[in-house]
């Protein structure tokens, strides 16, 4: 009998320490708030990210900052979504996708900052600092949504050295760059030794999209429910790149999933150019022992190239109390003074996203040494507008599937561009 | 009086041993399957402001997935990738348990089992060592036996998910080898000793004696093995996000994706109750059949 209550009084001691939950809040005036951060490139990020918390910390004595690292942007983003929609705290302020602005928005996910903008002294000058490429999307319902953060742009990397050595040009149109990838790609029999030119399929609408705008048409439109798949310099763009391994044997055959292995390939000389985010500018050139060159994507007509911004902003995100919500958006604020700005790309790559960032003495002095970091920011400046736009993550997954379909030679490049804009059109259709 | 309250507690006794269990299996598998089905009967989509809070759809989820031809070729896709990874699983799990069953052997046990206690993140990063095209381990590999293709495991659309198997494959052939293990050293020794004695060979041994005898082990591998196999997403994340053009893409891979990527929670669900249905249907026939022949042996 005693045993048996024992038990009975064990078990609901047991089933109570398991679901109690809470602990008691400390009551201070000090705000605590979290930053959730992903880890995208190859760079010490976290170290330079807590450095910047801590700094913040010494300027605002009553804020705390604690940085929560969740992996890649895919895994912060569902981390704010599981948290909000099972009713938790989600960290305040989060870096993510600066095109999952209409999706974020639309599910209430996060907030508006137009109010605290509207509180802040010379914000017009702040927001005006701003490269404009990276404000695009950044506006919705007549609010203003999120802050630049560590953005990047697509860009062509050209091994300098091997090209002049060759006697060539810089590739400046579609015929060049075929022409001198096919040039420089080297075969020892069957095997090819040397690949002129390397065309990663990670994130493939992002690296296609500078060869689109340089067929004559961006695959997505101004408003946020339009898409031009099926355009006819769509298709072109998508059979040039097809032509590049079919017809001059300048690049591998098919879909690329060789995002990681191309960045060492151009480094180590094996590639003579590669396509890949001016995020990997630090780590190409401390590596690269030859001369480096950096520029768009060339077009189809003589003379032209063409690049989109890719990347993440800082987002406040939905459920914050007042002093929350101040805290954040002077952390992000903060994240995005000149200085700081200049340091981020100086240390990780990415482009500065502030026009008075380029005057900063250590951005001039490294703009100096390095001048492809410059180069960065020109070819945004006739940059086209990443794809975003309203049901973002069912639109690009409609491309992805025909735009690997043609480059895999499964579909004809204008069967599998009707095909997806069809399904586009469908997806979007709840939207218009 | 003293006789009734004895009988109460009696009954209530067992009731509060299980209540802790039974309050986590209400918690967190009978309350989100209920929800899922009323839920997959709801249009429900979080980035359109009309459908925020849930309508009602009727069957219109199940209609709009099973109309797609996407989504059946991701349900084929899993289909095909369950039947590929089981059975190799199993069989090369068993070869593996009758080989590392000899004492003589037992140290290459820790070599067959190591892929087990890696997460399945790490062992896909180093399999995407492995399929890297040009100078990955396999295409070097076979290279080497004068063979210059295929270069491009994972893009490669009629590769792609057998590469996902081969990782699979690799990964959890030596933890079902434990079962199997544990299995082959309960089998009663004098049953072999009489088959010995009677002239029996070893497949005799084998096919008469030893996988009849394993039937159990069997039934809860492979339980276990079909559940795993239809579980496992996080190496179609790391290797081949699904791509190319799907081709790869898994039931799960695909439910995270309309869940957090489309932001369609009505679709999501219904997903779940088609993955939850599958998995009864499976579990439930593979008892039937397995009781089935217990009961004729």
């Amino acid at each position: 009998m005693p045993k048996k209550v024992m038990i009975v009084v064990l078990m609901v001691a047991l089933a109570t320490a398991v679901f109690a939950t809470g602990s008691p809040e400390p009551e201070t005036e000090t705000v605590a708030i979290e930053i959730a951060y992903p880890v995208a490139i190859d760079a010490p990020v976290t170290e330079i990210l807590d450095g910047y918390a801590r700094a913040f910390e010494a300027e605002n004595p009553n804020v705390t900052v604690k940085p929560v690292y969740a992996g890649g942007y895919g895994d912060v983003k569902t981390m704010i979504q599981t948290t909000i929609d099972g009713g938790g705290d989600a960290p305040a302020l989060a870096v993510m996708l600066a095109t999952d602005l209409f999706d974020l928005a639309n599910a209430e996910y996060i907030e508006p900052m137009t109010a605290l903008l509207d509180d802040m002294p010379g914000s017009d000058a702040y927001l005006a600092d701003f490269l404009s490429a990276f404000l695009a999307n950044s506006y919705y319902m007549g609010n203003m949504w999120s802050l630049p953060f560590q953005r990047s742009a697509v860009v062509l990397y050209y091994n300098a050295d091997m090209i002049s050595d060759a006697g060539l040009d810089v590739p400046n149109d579609w015929d060049s760059l075929a022409e001198v990838a096919s040039a420089l790609t080297v075969r020892d029999g069957d095997t090819v030794t040397q690949w002129g030119i390397e065309w990663p399929s990670g994130w493939p609408y992002w690296l296609f999209q500078p060869l689109a705008m340089g067929g004559g048409q961006n695959i997505v439109g101004d408003d946020d429910t339009t898409v031009y798949f099926d355009d006819p310099g769509v298709i072109d763009a998508i059979e040039y790149y097809i032509s590049l391994s079919a017809d001059y044997g300048a690049t591998p055959a098919g879909v690329q999933a060789a995002w990681g292995n191309v960045v060492p390939n151009f480094v180590s000389g094996n590639t003579a150019m590669i396509v890949h985010s001016s995020g990997s500018l630090s780590s190409v050139l401390s590596q690269a022992p030859f001369e480096v060159g950096v520029m768009g994507i060339p077009g189809k007509r003589r003379g032209t190239s063409y690049s989109v911004p890719g990347g993440g902003n800082l987002y406040l995100v939905s459920g914050l109390t007042d002093a929350e919500r101040q805290a954040a958006f002077d952390l992000a604020v903060f994240l995005t003074d000149p200085a700081r700005a200049a340091d981020f790309s100086i240390q990780t790559g990415y482009i500065a996203t502030r026009s008075s960032a380029f005057e900063d003495a250590a951005m001039k002095e490294y703009v100096a040494a390095n001048p492809q970091a410059g180069e960065t920011r020109s070819i945004l400046a006739d940059g086209g507008k990443e794809l975003s736009l309203q049901n973002l993550g069912q639109v690009r997954s409609i491309f992805h599937n025909y735009l690997q379909a043609a480059y895999n030679g499964e579909m004809s490049a204008a069967a599998a561009m009707r095909a997806a804009q069809e399904e586009a059109d469908a997806a979007l259709a709840d939207f218009r | 009086m003293s006789q009734l309250r004895t009988k109460t507690k009696v009954h209530l006794l067992p009731y509060l041993l299980i209540l802790p269990t039974l309050l986590f299996v209400i918690l967190f598998t009978i309350y989100p399957t209920i929800s899922s089905i009323v839920g997959s009967f709801f249009q429900q989509r979080l980035n359109i402001p009309r459908y925020r809070d849930p309508v009602f759809y009727g069957i219109g989820n199940y209609t709009d997935l099973l109309g797609s031809a996407g989504f059946r070729m991701i349900l084929g896709n899993t289909l095909r990738y369950v039947a590929a990874v089981v059975p190799t699983t199993l069989v090369a799990a068993l070869g593996f348990a009758l080989w590392l069953s000899h004492k003589r052997h037992a140290r290459f046990r820790i070599a067959i089992f190591h892929p087990t206690i890696l997460p399945m993140v790490s062992a896909a990063t180093i399999w995407m060592f492995f399929l890297t095209p040009d100078y990955g381990l396999f295409n070097t590999f076979l290279r080497f036996f004068g063979y210059s293709g295929p270069e491009n495991w994972a893009a490669n659309p009629n590769m792609a998910l057998w590469s996902l198997v081969l990782i699979a494959f690799w990964k959890d052939a030596g933890f079902y080898m434990i079962f199997y293990l544990a299995g082959i050293q309960n089998l009663p020794g004098d049953v072999y000793e009489a088959a010995k004695l009677d002239g029996a060979g070893p497949l005799t041994i084998f096919f008469k004696f030893t996988v009849p005898l394993l039937r159990r082990t069997t039934l809860f591998v492979t339980t276990v093995a079909v559940i795993g196999a239809f579980r496992t997403v996080d190496h179609v994340f790391i290797v081949t996000q699904g791509g190319p053009s799907s081709r790869s893409s898994l039931l799960l891979y695909h439910l995270w994706q309309v869940r957090f990527e489309y932001l369609n929670i009505g679709q999501a669900s219904t997903i779940t109750v088609l993955l939850v249905a599958l998995l009864l249907a499976f579990t439930i026939s593979n008892f039937v059949i397995s009781e089935r022949r217990t009961t004729d042996a």
